[in-house]
């Protein structure tokens, strides 16, 4: 029996496997291979990342895999301080205006494409008029709609994609607004006063663009010529992209490390299971199970990294719908049935802090306490009194009052509890009850968003694109705004949105921006929940590691460790 | 035999026509937009929407739209995904690494299953015979990302023995726990139906007639015994290796492993049709030729079936 006897040696393997696996318990803590630093040896360093959904075009770019990437290759006129969130000159030597209207730019002498050629005053205004023109179909078109002569190189479909009738063609494909003075000036006229206008230059879509690009658009996207502290090195489809440190970098402060490689990970679990035993270097999505119980403290150690991040949480009130539009009182008396502390603490285990406005807690303009006030407090006998107000001024809330999210994300725990503590505080006689349902993917819910039908409170959120309170308000709550998704409309707020636009003296706009987020309590049409917290680790070869308030590795605080 | 082939093989044309067409027609009736969620909590530009759904054809109807991929398909253009990426050369670096886990899995799983299922089955009731139904019961009770996990973080983190997640070339070595984990249940199956089989069949009447004409034991088992207790295996396996290919979705996310799964996986969710509809009309070939390679094992291993 020689073959028998082979068989069974392979079968008792399996068989020690099966058990190992099976009973697998205990064991040390830490991983990793001690001794010498792998990572000293070639300056790499490897974060995790996922794949862009589209190519290295910044005017194209709105999504977080591409957008994280792209902040390491291009550089801006302005960026923002990692730990203040604070605007500060990168490409830009001087930005200034009289009045917020006509700004003049001036670019730092000197700075190179990753090709050799300068980064001139022609890159911006060319770039910003290719993403402006409305045939090249780039997703941040629409951020120059302040510059003059934007509507000659924008046109709208006249009866939106799904109808039969296309877009005219633009007069012209560059804004009068946008003129070239010399090499290294600009100067760009907006249709009105802008505080913010220079708040805004840091985002990623009024970055330039090098004569390299308009050569061959499509395979700069997959292959581009960067100038940023990192130049762009190859990108290996849904496995990895790489990035080599920018030598000829202007910068005050200069890349860390030699190389970071992007990995792209499927799964959040993966890339922290990497993380844990010293395979990955940094990571800023720790997955749900880690968090729970506060597990990734004691997995990582002084590894962990807390902070926060300009994102926050709110569910928004369908307000052209009768039926669950309901009105300002009940909009109330719901805002006050939440108990925001007990769902921060006990399903993110404080890793969302309460809301008490509709601004992030980290940006330009942000005061407490908040705008919101005591109706963002939990006060069950408070909530029930606007109820019956509610009731008493003809509103008849349907016997079933779902709140909508998309079931493909992690939303499902807090929007049941969230239901629940409303339930809970309005009584079992309240004639209604609230439920949470999911629409499956995000896609879907985004497209019964979009067409307004949504039957009940949804879910919504915003993360910052800069950090002022002018980008929490204007996108979501100015009438006919691209995300105020729930049709609010409130003549006085817009009006006094529009002065605070035009204000010419910043402080000045940022007191009024604060006045228009106080009226928002009139209506009460968004409920503001929560801002959210950033959980982030890093292996033990790393040192230095910051996390921007957006969220994402500060590329060049990375340091490798000496021993 | 070579007529039947062939014959099964023209078959596969109306199949492969009607699969396609099921699944192109799917892809079009999944609910929202697939350009809808590329903006966030913004809605995306119109003129966004309308350059990407004429460049992909979206604003024609249906038959159209699957008339172009016959045509594609057949000129072997697989055009470009959402992405501006080639989807051909998308398939081309994910495939092999799932064709690796996959053939790995099968090994795994024919060469130690069968061989379980030979042992028990020949020392029934023994020792030896306990113990892998005991194991084969634990291993058909846990979930494949049960099992998954379990191993990674055992090994990978634990242990630090192997690394959590698998390289982007996926070599040979790394792919080892992964192919482990996949093959696991499968593994299971045919060392239980081996083992029922290989019972069945000792008390048979050829085998009682090879043993009496004064055969080895090795070769009553190995010759007469095995080739027919091993077509139910044979079955499972060959029907098993299909859904190996699109089933490793589970453990290409656990392992992150830069395959067909993952690939599919992130393209059903963004709604990206061009790469959902060429790897399910994949799969479904190796489906089909899986099933044609088993049938016509049958004939090899039993000689009562013939083919004409």
């Amino acid at each position: 029996m020689r073959v028998a006897k082979g068989a069974q040696i392979a079968a008792g393997t399996a068989l020690l496997a099966l058990g190992v696996a099976a009973c697998g318990g205990g064991g040390s803590s830490s991983g990793g291979s001690g001794g010498t630093n792998p990572r000293a040896a070639d300056g790499t360093v490897y974060i995790r990342g996922c794949e862009p959904q589209t190519g290295f075009v910044p005017g194209n770019i709105n999504e977080v895999c591409g957008g994280t990437i792209n902040q390491f290759v291009f550089d801006q006129l302005i960026k923002y301080n990692s730990d203040t969130a604070a605007p500060e000159l990168s490409q830009a030597e001087s930005i200034e205006s009289p009045d917020n209207k006509v700004w003049t730019i001036k670019l730092k002498p000197g700075l190179k494409w990753s090709d050799g050629s300068p980064v001139t005053a022609k890159n911006y205004v060319d770039a910003w008029n290719y993403t402006a023109y409305s045939p090249n179909a780039q997703n941040g078109g629409w951020w120059f709609g302040g510059v003059e002569g934007y509507s000659d190189v924008a046109t709208e479909d006249p009866d939106g994609p799904d109808g039969p009738k296309e877009a005219p063609k633009p007069k012209t494909d560059k804004m009068s607004g946008l003129e070239v003075i010399d090499d290294l000036t600009f100067k760009v006229t907006l249709t009105a006063p802008e505080a913010v206008f220079r708040t805004k230059l840091g985002y990623t879509t009024f970055s330039a663009l090098p004569e390299a690009f308009f050569k061959d658009p499509k395979s700069f996207a997959q292959n581009p010529v960067t100038n940023g502290a990192f130049k762009f090195v190859k990108w290996d489809h849904n496995s990895q992209i790489v990035v080599d440190a920018n030598p000829d970098y202007a910068g005050t402060e200069k890349p860390k490390v030699k190389k970071i490689v992007y990995k792209m990970y499927k799964d959040d679990d993966a890339a922290y299971a990497d993380l844990v035993s010293n395979n990955l270097d940094f990571t800023e999505l720790i997955p749900p199970s880690a968090l729970a119980g506060d597990k990734w403290k004691s997995d990582l150690g002084d590894r962990a990294i807390e902070g926060q991040q300009g994102v926050i949480q709110t569910v928004t009130f369908p307000l052209y719908d009768k039926e669950f539009g309901g009105n300002a009182d009940f909009r109330k008396a719901v805002s006050m049935a939440i108990d925001r502390k007990t769902i921060t603490d006990k399903i993110f285990n404080k890793g969302r802090v309460p809301l008490d406005g509709w601004i992030s807690p980290l940006v330009d303009g942000y005061k407490t306490p908040g705008a919101c006030g005591e109706l963002c407090a939990y006060d069950p006998a408070k909530a029930k009194e606007y109820l019956a107000k509610a009731k008493a001024a003809g509103y008849t809330p349907p016997k079933e009052f779902p709140i909508w999210y998309n079931g493909d994300a992690a939303h499902k725990e807090w929007v049941d509890a969230t239901a629940n503590s409303i339930n809970q505080a309005f009584g079992p006689d309240a004639g209604v009850t609230f439920v949470g349902k999911a629409v499956p993917t995000f896609a879907e819910f985004r497209d019964i968003i979009t067409s307004h039908k949504m039957k009940g409170l949804f879910r919504t959120g915003w993360q910052m694109d800069y950090p002022h309170i002018e980008n929490f308000l204007n996108p979501l709550f100015k009438t006919g705004a691209g995300s105020n998704d729930g049709l609010f409309s409130d003549k006085e707020l817009d009006a006094k949105l529009r002065e605070a636009d035009t204000a010419t003296d910043p402080a000045d706009s940022i007191a009024k921006y604060q006045e228009a987020e106080a009226m928002l309590t009139k209506e009460m049409n968004a409920i503001p929940l929560w801002s959210f917290g950033l959980q982030a680790g890093t292996s033990k070869w790393v040192t230095g590691v910051k996390v921007t308030p957006f969220g994402v590795l500060d590329p060049l605080s990375i340091a490798i460790k000496e021993a | 035999m070579g007529r039947y082939a062939i014959r099964r093989l023209l078959q596969l044309i109306p199949v492969l026509l009607g699969t396609t067409f099921l699944i192109n027609y799917m892809v079009w009736q999944l609910p929202g937009d697939p350009f809808a969620a590329r903006c966030g909590q913004r809605p995306c530009p119109d003129a966004y929407i309308n350059a990407m759904r004429a460049e992909f054809g979206l604003d024609q109807p249906i038959l159209v739209q699957y008339w172009h991929f016959l045509k594609n398909l057949l000129t072997g253009d697989l055009g470009v995904n959402f992405n501006n990426v080639s989807v051909a050369s998308q398939l081309g670096e994910s495939w092999p690494i799932t064709v690796r886990l996959g053939l790995m899995a099968v090994v795994i799983e024919a060469v130690i299953g069968i061989t379980a299922g030979v042992l028990s089955g020949l020392k029934r009731g023994g020792f030896l015979d306990n113990v892998i139904t005991i194991s084969t019961l634990i291993l058909l009770s846990l979930p494949v990302f049960v099992t998954g996990f379990l191993l990674q973080w055992l090994f990978g983190v634990q242990l630090d023995l192997i690394k959590p997640t698998v390289s982007p070339e996926a070599p040979f070595g790394e792919l080892i726990v992964p192919a482990f984990v996949l093959a696991s249940l499968n593994l299971a199956f045919t060392a239980r139906l081996t083992r029922t089989s290989i019972i069945e069949n000792r008390r048979s009447d050829y085998v009682r007639t090879a043993i009496a004409k004064g055969m080895t034991n090795r070769r009553v088992v190995g010759v007469h015994l095995l080739r027919n207790s091993l077509i139910p295996a044979l079955t499972f396996i060959g029907t098993e290796v299909g859904s190996l290919m699109s089933g490793a979705i589970i453990t290409e996310g656990i392992y992150n492993i830069n395959g067909i799964g993952g690939l599919l996986w992130r393209a059903v969710n963004d709604h990206d049709f061009t790469i959902v509809v060429p790897i399910a009309s994949l799969l479904v070939l190796v489906y089909l030729l899986a099933n044609l390679l088993v049938d016509l094992l049958y004939g090899v291993l039993d000689p009562r079936i013939r083919y004409e």
